[in-house]
C-alpha cells in the first residue's frame, strides 16, 4: 500500500513539474521521453527475449483455439498467441504441458502421462501448423538461429512432475519429446518433491529418494531442473544434488513479497553460486503484498444489506443481484500490480545475487499478467522500465534470455560429461 | 487549485481504474467412463471461495457450510440449481440428471477447493458425450475450466471457457 501511493505520490509530483513549466521545456520533457522509449525498444529489437513459462498449452487444448489469430486478452483471458509474441517482440518461449494433480496411483500416473504426452503433442502440432511463424527448439542455440530467420523459438518444460509417476524410463521418453525442464512438484506433494503450497505440509523433507534419482536422470539427459512451486527443503535438497546448475522458471525474490513461491535471499546467493537463474514472475500475488480494498468492501456490504435472502430469490433475482456484484467488482478493482513491481524484484535479486542470476518468466495464461504487462504483446515494457532504470543493453541481454541460455548450455555441458562417464 | 484537480484526478483513477491483474481462475472436471461397470462418473473441482462467491455473492461465506455437521439443508439444493444453470452432460445426446453423490474439502484457505461428484447408470455403449461446462463465467471474464475425460481407458482433456463452453466428443 506504501509503495502504491508513493508511486501516485511520484506521478504526482512529475504532473505537478510538468504544468508548472514552460511550453518549450514542456516540449524537451516529452522529447526525452521518447527517446528514452526509443531506445529501450531498439534494444528490446536487439536482444534475445525468452520467456521461460505459459501455460498457453491449456489453451492449445481449447476447441476452436487457434494461435495464430491475435485474441482479446479481456474476453477471455488468453495471454499468448503467435501474433502477439511478435507484437510484444518476444522471441522465444517455453510452454509448460500442465496436467492438474489427481490421485497418486498407477492408474492416475498411467492417466496423467497420457495426458501430458498430449499436451506435449498439441505444441508440437501448434508449431508445425504455423511453421512459417515459429519453430521447435530443442537446444539453446536453437532460439538465435529461429531469430535469425525471423522466427520466434517454442521450447517445451513439464509443470509439475507428476505425469513422471513412479517410472524413470519416463524422463528419457519426455526428452525425447523436446521437453526442456521439468518444474518437479506443483500446488500439492508428488511422489518426487514437496510443495511450498500443499497444505498438508512436507511429506518427503524436500526431494523424495525417487525424486533424487529424477534430478540425476535430468542430469544424465540435459533437462533443466526447475524448482518453482518447490517448498524450501526442496529447493536446498535440489542444489545440493544437482551436479548441473538448475533454474526457478517462475519465481520472485521473498524480500520484496513475503510469500512462500517466492525465494529467500538466502537461496539467491546459493542460486549464485550454482550458476543457475531465478526467472521473475507476473503474478500479482508474488509481486506485491495484496492492498486492501476497503471502497469494495464497503460497497458490496450496502448491497448485501439490501438484498432479500439468497434462498428467497428467484432466478432472476439471482441473475440480478449477481450482476450487481459484478459492477462494483469493476467499479473498485484490487489494485493492479505493475512493472514497476516487477523491477524492484529483479533490483532486489540482482543485488543480492548479480547480474547473472535472473531471468524473464511471465506465467501468462496461468494467472501471469500486470499492468502494463498484461498479456504477450506488452512484454516490451519490461525493457522500458529497465532503461529507465538505469540498465544497458549488455544487462538487459543477460536479464531477457542470456542468463537463462548460459544455464542451459551448461546443463547440456554437464549432460555430455556425464554420458561419457558411462560409456 | 491545480494541485487540487491534480489530486481529485489522480485519487479518482486510482479508485475507478480498469481492473488490470486477475488471479487465475480455474476449475476442473473429470469425466469418467467405465462400458464393464457401465457406470458413468463426473468429479467437480471447484474452489469454495468461487462457489460461495456464485450462489450467496460472498466468497468468505460460511451461511452454507458445505461438507461441516452444520452444513445448511438448502447446501445442495442451491449449489444444482447453480450448476445446472451452467454445466450439463449429455451421454448419446441425452441429458444426465445430476444427482450428488458425494462432496467433499480439500486444501485450507483460499485454496480449499468443494469436490463434488455424481453417478449416472448408462447401460448402453457411449458414442458421445457433449460437455457443457461455463461455471463461473457469469463471475470471471478469465474463467477456464479444464475437462479431462477418460473413457475406458482412452484419455482426452479439454478447455472450456466463456465463449467456447460446450463440446461434443465422440467415441
Amino acid at each position: 500500500m506504501f509503495k502504491l501511493r508513493l508511486n501516485y505520490l511520484i506521478i504526482f509530483l512529475t504532473l505537478s513539474l510538468i504544468v508548472s513549466c514552460n511550453k518549450s521545456s514542456n516540449k524537451s520533457v516529452a522529447i526525452s521521453e521518447e527517446q528514452l522509449i526509443q531506445k529501450a525498444l531498439d534494444i528490446h529489437n536487439r536482444v534475445l527475449t525468452l520467456d521461460t513459462h505459459a501455460d498457453t498449452p491449456l489453451r492449445m487444448i481449447q476447441p476452436g483455439f487457434d494461435m495464430s489469430e491475435r485474441h482479446d486478452p479481456r474476453e477471455t483471458g488468453s495471454k499468448v498467441d503467435y501474433p502477439r509474441m511478435i507484437e510484444g517482440g518476444l522471441d522465444a518461449i517455453f510452454f509448460a504441458a500442465f496436467v492438474a494433480q489427481d490421485i497418486r496411483d498407477d492408474d492416475g500416473h498411467s492417466r496423467a502421462k497420457n495426458l501430458c504426452l498430449q499436451m506435449i503433442d498439441s505444441i508440437v502440432t501448434s508449431a508445425e501448423r504455423n511453421s512459417d511463424l515459429v519453430g521447435l527448439a530443442l537446444n539453446p542455440e536453437d532460439a538465435y538461429s529461429l531469430e535469425s530467420e525471423g522466427k520466434r523459438a517454442i521450447y517445451i518444460g513439464i509443470e509439475n512432475g507428476y505425469p513422471v509417476g513412479n517410472d524413470l524410463s519416463n524422463i528419457d521418453l519426455f526428452f525425447e519429446r523436446g521437453v526442456r525442464y521439468i518444474t518437479l512438484v506443483h500446488s500439492s506433494n508428488n511422489d518426487l518433491a514437496d510443495s511450498a503450497t500443499d497444505p498438508n505440509g512436507s511429506e518427503h523433507g524436500g526431494l523424495s529418494d525417487f525424486g533424487s534419482e529424477v534430478v540425476k536422470e535430468m542430469n544424465r539427459l540435459g533437462i533443466m531442473v526447475d524448482v518453482s512451486h518447490g517448498n524450501d527443503s526442496l529447493f536446498y535438497d535440489a542444489i545440493s544434488l544437482s551436479k548441473a546448475p538448475i533454474i526457478a522458471s517462475h519465481s520472485n525474490a521473498r524480500a520484496i513479497t513475503n510469500h512462500d513461491r517466492n525465494m529467500s535471499d538466502e537461496m539467491l546467493k546459493l542460486i549464485a553460486r550454482n550458476g543457475g537463474v531465478v526467472q521473475l514472475t507476473m503474478l500479482a500475488d508474488y509481486l506485491r503484498e495484496v492492498p486492501p480494498n476497503v471502497e469494495r468492501d464497503s460497497a458490496i456490504a450496502a448491497l448485501r444489506a439490501n438484498m432479500k435472502q439468497f434462498d428467497e430469490m428467484t432466478q432472476e433475482e439471482q441473475r440480478s443481484a449477481r450482476n450487481a456484484y459484478q459492477e462494483l467488482n469493476i467499479k473498485y478493482p484490487t489494485p493492479a500490480a505493475t512493472v514497476e513491481h516487477v523491477a524492484d524484484h529483479i533490483d532486489h535479486i540482482i543485488k543480492v545475487a548479480g547480474i547473472d542470476h535472473v531471468g524473464i518468466g511471465c506465467d501468462f495464461d496461468g494467472g501471469g499478467g500486470i499492468e502494463g504487462v498484461f498479456d504477450a504483446s506488452e512484454v516490451m515494457n519490461i525493457t522500458i522500465e529497465l532503461v529507465k532504470r538505469g540498465y544497458n543493453e549488455n544487462q538487459i541481454e543477460k536479464i531477457w534470455g542470456g542468463n537463462l541460455i548460459r544455464v542451459f548450455k551448461e546443463v547440456q555441458a554437464v549432460a555430455k560429461k556425464i554420458q561419457a562417464q558411462n560409456i | 487549485m491545480i494541485v487540487f484537480r491534480l489530486l481529485v484526478l489522480l485519487f479518482t483513477l486510482w479508485m475507478t481504474g480498469p481492473a488490470k491483474a486477475h488471479p487465475l481462475k480455474l476449475s476442473l472436471c473429470e469425466i469418467e467412463y467405465s462400458s464393464k461397470k457401465q457406470l458413468l462418473t463426473i468429479n467437480l473441482k471447484l474452489f469454495l471461495t468461487d462457489v460461495n462467491e456464485a450462489i450467496v455473492f460472498d466468497p468468505n461465506s460460511k451461511k452454507l457450510a458445505f461438507c461441516q455437521p452444520n452444513e445448511s439443508k438448502k447446501a445442495n439444493a442451491l449449489l444444482l440449481n447453480y450448476l445446472n444453470q451452467f454445466f450439463h452432460i449429455k451421454a448419446n445426446s441425452k441429458l444426465v440428471n445430476l444427482k450428488i453423490k458425494d462432496k467433499n474439502l480439500k486444501g485450507e484457505g483460499d485454496n480449499t477447493s468443494l469436490w463434488v461428484s455424481f453417478e449416472y447408470i448408462q447401460p448402453s455403449p457411449l458414442k458421445s458425450l457433449e460437455i457443457k461446462n461455463a461455471v463461473f463465467t457469469d463471475l470471471f471474464f478469465d474463467q477456464n475450466n479444464i475437462v479431462y475425460v477418460h473413457v475406458d481407458k482412452k484419455s482426452k482433456s479439454l478447455m472450456l471457457d466463456k465463449k467456447r463452453s460446450i463440446h461434443q466428443l465422440k467415441f
